[in-house]
């Protein structure tokens, strides 16, 4: 400060600092006002993060993006959107095993596959897709692949999963779409502490429920809570 | 608008200003020496290309800041399918935010190029103050550790598999103001760091002048 009290140039480095401070100023002020940014993240108002790779749905392995689930321009009293549940699990994990049961009725319910007797999907809410990210834990025995995860999909095949058959496990086929994560980088851009790990995103792609947040609530009651004031 | 073709008006005054930074600049603006009489002298012209220069690096830091802005509205900007694509690498979570700071990298971008656009500001105006060489050595180590920045994030791309255009600009913007701090300090060192006229100074008989035309 005294070097710019005395120097006699100090009055061109003064000015100079403010013109910069100024374009700075402007610069950050264009930001502001043409947009709106939103947290990237796992926490629930976060934007999820993208959500990529080969994908098995029944009858073969194709890309996948989560893009193409989302409705970037969704409001929310649209009903007609799909929302999405995102399920981070290793097949070789006991407790993702013994909670494929559970998944596989959520699925079916929230995926309207489950009907009424005249037809009509059980669940009145709007569509919610269910993914799995199939990932393969550190840890010793949980070596997995692709194999196994369509065998753990499909309840069928030699694979073992948690030491048991996959085509053991309870429920009954899983009709959504498993990515193959063996390489865990979805894992990793999804900051997953352990498996299981549920998200329900809106159809806008922003986090609304997340397990970690929320230990004593299963994702069918997020569900029925968020989608409340959607369901027909 | 494409933005790729957006990019060229970033691309195009870097160009130029690089170029007002070597003697291509000297034959390019001869024709314009009588208008503009400041171009007759390398180290305005120099200093004005450096500055431009800088200028461009602020410039696309803030896009890319709008950029990643914009895909964290769930937009899109700049996303395909080929290896261009900068909503793929700015949108990135795992890398777009610099490691234990969290500031996104356009916003270390636009504070980087900002204290460079003070720095050759300052030097343009008062070229002969005392500070001048120590600002121009400041600027070169700062464009300097730029480049380990521009390492890391090109290792970010490269385990991407995909580019940022925009990035890859403002990283070009970086090298090409380091070579123009490097100039400027051989210019100081050499002792061409003034405002004589380049027919003047060509010549061998001719003595400096001791009057600074500013």
């Amino acid at each position: 400060m005294n070097a710019l009290k005395n120097d006699t140039a100090a009055d061109v480095r003064s000015d100079i600092a403010i013109q910069v401070g100024a374009l700075f100023f402007v610069a950050l002020i264009l930001l502001a006002f043409t947009t709106d940014p939103v947290a990237t993240g796992t926490r629930e108002g976060d934007r999820a993060p993208a959500l990529e790779g080969k994908a098995y749905n029944g009858s073969g392995w194709t890309d996948f993006d989560l893009n193409d689930y989302l409705t970037p321009d969704w409001v929310s009293n649209d009903s007609s959107a799909a929302w999405v549940v995102v399920d981070f699990m290793d097949t070789d994990c006991p407790y993702c095993v013994r909670a494929a049961g559970d998944v596989y009725q959520y699925s079916n319910y929230f995926m309207k596959y489950a009907r009424e007797d005249n037809g009509e999907p059980s669940w009145r809410g709007p569509l919610v897709h269910f993914i799995g990210s199939a990932t393969q834990l550190d840890i010793a025995g949980h070596e997995s692949s692709q194999q196994e995860i369509e065998d753990f999909r499909d309840r069928s095949g030699d694979s073992e999963c948690a030491g048991s058959p996959c085509s053991g496990r309870d429920g009954a086929v899983h009709q959504f779409t498993y990515i193959d994560d063996l390489d865990q980088d979805n894992m990793k851009s999804w900051k997953i502490g352990g498996t299981p790990t549920y998200f329900l995103l809106q159809p806008d792609g922003i986090v609304a429920w997340a397990s970690s947040e929320n230990p004593g609530e299963t994702v069918s009651d997020a569900i029925f809570r968020l989608t409340e004031e959607l369901i027909e | 608008m494409n933005p790729n073709l957006l990019l060229t008006f970033y691309i195009v005054p870097m160009v130029v200003g690089l170029l007002f930074m070597t003697p291509i600049g000297a034959s390019m603006t001869r024709s314009l020496t009588d208008r503009y009489s400041w171009m007759k002298h390398e180290r305005r012209r120099h200093m004005f290309g450096l500055n431009l220069v800088v200028f461009v690096g602020f410039a696309i830091s803030v896009h890319t800041t709008w950029i990643g802005n914009k895909i964290s509205e769930g937009g899109s900007v700049c996303a395909s399918a080929s290896l261009f694509s900068c909503d793929d690498v700015i949108g990135n979570p795992l890398y777009n935010t610099v490691p234990f700071i969290g500031l996104s990298w356009g916003l270390l971008g636009m504070l980087a190029f900002g204290g460079l656009f003070f720095l050759t500001r300052s030097v343009g105006k008062e070229p002969d103050a005392l500070w001048a060489e120590s600002y121009l050595n400041l600027g070169f180590y700062l464009t300097a550790s730029g480049l380990l920045v521009i390492a890391l994030l090109i290792s970010y791309e490269i385990e991407m598999q995909k580019i940022c255009q925009y990035c890859t600009t403002a990283h070009a913007a970086n090298i090409v103001a380091l070579f123009g701090f490097w100039k400027a300090r051989q210019m100081h060192e050499n002792g061409t760091w003034n405002d004589r006229d380049e027919e003047t100074a060509a010549s061998p008989t001719s003595k400096p002048s001791s009057v600074k035309v500013r």
